[in-house]
């Protein structure tokens, strides 16, 4: 029943991550917090193996997942940021001409003969994350994050993409590099555009659902062991509540953390209209939302009775 | 919830069946698909074995959905399928509440697609560069000799100040000869591939400086700069034909002729429906091919379906490429029969494709003009730049619109109209 849907996914992988529910543990014993959902995608991605997009508001944790999918795991993650013109020199390798010049100067003071095979050898090259990725020897296959693809042109979407699909880098000097271990592959988007169909249609999607009260408390509480449970659950429901008005830039769970940090420094162990009024600046980082959140008041913010 | 570890579930293939059905019914809402998902969705089920509703749901919707907007038809589709049977009592934890099956059949019919798209990679012939009156055009008899001469007549400077409303049938004619000429130039863009810089640059071209200094045995005599090869953006026009825009329409039709020979741009027209008028316009000869667009452009002069035509044109054109990085000139009065509500989606959308958007209003100059019209006020954030282009000179501000470049960088939503000198 559970054999491997392609070649290459070896046994540790199964022994790894058997079913959809030991992903879910495992993710949450590295305090990552998933749903079913968010570990049926991934659990996918490992097994069939298929890319993945994650797409969600900013600071629902899409690079977090890529990050403790890799702790779970066990193996390294590259990570590729990217960025409007961004090239193949700093996606995937890039020759080390300083040394490569160094070379040759270091040959001609010792009189030596140097050729072109010495080089372009595998130590003057400079790899970059995609490179790394390929390369990554085993034993089990390497986490390749391609964070905020949306970012790049199309062009670089497009070659990314025909390089994952080879899992083969061909570099002119040096051949042809074939991944042993073809990476597990997960694309974050944050949709500042649409991304091509081409793109889209060769990975697994799955949209990240912005999480509820109870879940943001839990994972303040992981991500800031001195806080007490009483804050993180009112400050959990006040940033639910301030999501519900028309925001400029809505609270995440990055401010919650924030949020509760602060007043974890500052001695507070309950959430009120006082404590709300000092503390803002670490919830709202935007002019109009703050005009927006005063004019209901710090009240209703935690909670009180006046609507 | 307890997974059964090694439950001799459904077999596979009754898993490939029920894979099968469902994609039939998903492609019947509308939804893409093809047979490289189906056979996805097979090996997936062999993965995770949809003994229950709530693995049956994730691990279709992973493989199947491709995008935020497509989950509720989705969901629709896969409550008609399973409604009855498979455990109704495992609830699937899912927040989003389907919809009533049949409610929504399509919110967007996306066509299937399944070429490899590479659109975007099209024309990177050399264009004219800057603003010169184009070469194209052999047709036209007056040259540019006489073209020349309209611009500097005095006499003739009335005509370029008044509104294409007021002038005359012969004007238009004299008009649009000019109109025609407007080679409109686009921002350029830097394109992933180098070319060699006679200048010292900010990035030195290590490779081929290396590869220079072997051949004089090991000396870098020469350093060897590098700049981006620049490529010209697309061009987009998107023109409104509808009754309200009538005394403009001819001569804005001059215009989307003269971009189509001069600066390869793509020509729409609109009104209840859109049309792509490109090929039309690419003809030699333009009066033959004024009459192929309006024989084509069967609503010409009809009410206005602003959002909708904007919104046949993403999913037709610009999704594809089209639009990517693109600057898109929108040409409309924005009165729309449309909620303007749908005209800011829609305008959200072309935001995220294109790299300007231009509105070329030509009832912006009226007396005291707000862009207070429902679709107009609603697409107003979404513009880069709010020009008038009612008359000949006011083209000028059109064609320095299209032309002005601004780094595109990622956070560039700057919701102001600039560009009114």
């Amino acid at each position: 029943m559970s054999r491997p849907a392609r070649p290459g996914v070896d046994e540790a992988m199964q022994r790894l991550v058997p079913d959809v529910a030991t992903l879910l543990d495992s993710l949450n014993a590295e305090d990552y917090l998933a749903d079913v959902g968010l570990a049926t995608a991934l659990f996918l991605a490992v097994r069939l193996p298929q890319p993945i997009l994650l797409e969600g508001e900013p600071g629902v944790g899409k690079t977090e997942a890529a990050k403790a999918l890799a702790r779970v795991l066990d193996t390294p993650l590259y990570r590729l940021q990217c960025y409007e013109g961004i090239d193949a020199g700093e996606a995937l390798y890039e020759w080390n001409y300083p040394r490569q010049l160094l070379g040759i100067r270091l040959a001609e003071a010792r009189n030596v003969d140097i050729d072109e095979t010495d080089l372009f050898g595998s130590n003057y090259l400079l790899r970059r994350p995609l490179l790394q990725a390929i390369e990554h020897p085993g034993p089990r296959p390497a986490v390749l994050l391609l964070d905020e693809i949306d970012r790049a042109d199309a062009e670089f979407e497009a070659f990314t993409f025909e390089l994952l699909a080879e899992a083969a880098v061909t570099i002119p000097e040096l051949g042809t590099v074939q991944a042993s271990h073809p990476p597990i592959v997960i694309l974050t988007s944050n949709r500042t555009r649409d991304l091509h169909d081409a793109l889209t249609r060769r990975c697994l999607y799955h949209w990240i659902d912005y999480p509820g009260p109870e879940r943001i408390a839990e994972i303040v509480r992981r991500r800031v062991p001195r806080s007490a449970e009483r804050i993180a659950i009112d400050a959990a429901s006040a940033i639910t509540r301030l999501r519900t008005l028309d925001m400029v830039k809505p609270p995440g769970i990055a401010e919650a953390i924030d949020w509760v940090s602060a007043l974890t420094v500052l001695g507070v162990d309950r959430l009120d209209a006082r404590t709300v009024d000092q503390t803002w600046g670490s919830v709202l980082k935007n002019r109009d939302d703050l005009d927006l959140a005063g004019s209901r008041g710090s009240a209703w913010v935690v909670g009180g009775d006046h609507g | 919830m307890a997974e059964p570890g090694r439950s001799i579930t459904p077999t596979s293939v009754e898993a490939a069946a029920l894979a099968v059905g469902f994609m039939t019914a998903l492609r019947r809402a509308g939804l893409p698909t093809s047979p490289d998902r189906a056979a996805r969705l097979a090996d997936a089920f062999r993965l995770v074995p949809p003994d229950a509703r709530e693995r049956l749901y994730w691990t279709s919707r992973v493989v199947l959905v491709s995008s935020s907007e497509q989950v509720p038809v989705f969901d629709a589709v896969f409550d008609a399928v399973f409604g009855g049977f498979l455990d109704p009592a495992d609830s699937r934890g899912d927040t989003n509440a389907p919809p009533a099956i049949g409610s929504e059949p399509r919110t967007r019919p996306t066509a299937p697609d399944n070429r490899p798209t590479g659109a975007a990679e099209t024309d990177v012939s050399p264009r004219p560069s800057a603003a010169l009156p184009g070469p194209e055009g052999q047709a036209d008899q007056s040259g540019p000799e006489r073209e020349a001469l309209l611009l500097v007549a005095s006499a003739e400077e009335r005509l370029h100040e008044t509104s294409f409303a007021d002038l005359s049938q012969d004007e238009i004619a004299q008009i649009r000869q000019l109109v025609r000429r407007i080679v409109l130039s686009t921002p350029e863009r830097r394109s992933r591939r180098t070319r060699r810089s006679a200048r010292a640059t900010e990035r030195l071209d290590l490779r081929r400086t290396v590869r220079a200094a072997e051949r004089s045995g090991g000396d870098s005599i020469r350093l060897v700069y590098s700049r981006r090869r620049p490529r010209l953006r697309r061009l987009v026009l998107l023109c409104d034909v509808s009754g309200s825009m009538e005394p403009y329409t001819r001569v804005f039709l001059s215009l989307l002729q003269g971009s189509v020979a001069g600066a390869q741009a793509e020509a729409f027209v609109f009104s209840t429906r859109l049309t792509r008028l490109t090929r039309q316009l690419a003809t030699r000869d333009p009066d033959q091919a004024l009459a192929r667009a309006a024989g084509s452009a069967s609503d010409w002069a009809g009410g206005t379906r602003l959002a909708e035509s904007i919104r046949r044109f993403i999913d037709e054109h610009g999704r594809r490429g089209l639009a990517r990085g693109a600057v898109v000139v929108v040409i409309s009065d924005g009165w729309a029969q449309d909620a303007p509500e749908q005209v800011g989606a829609q305008m959200a959308r072309l935001r995220r494709l294109a790299h300007r958007i231009v509105w070329v209003n030509p009832r912006k100059v009226a007396a005291g003009y707000q862009p207070l019209a429902g679709g107009m006020a609603a697409a107003m954030p979404y513009i880069d730049s709010f020009v008038s282009g009612h008359s000949f000179a006011a083209l000028a501000e059109v064609a320095a619109a299209i032309r002005n470049d601004r780094p595109a960088m990622p956070g560039r939503r700057q919701h102001t109209t600039s560009d009114n000198t």
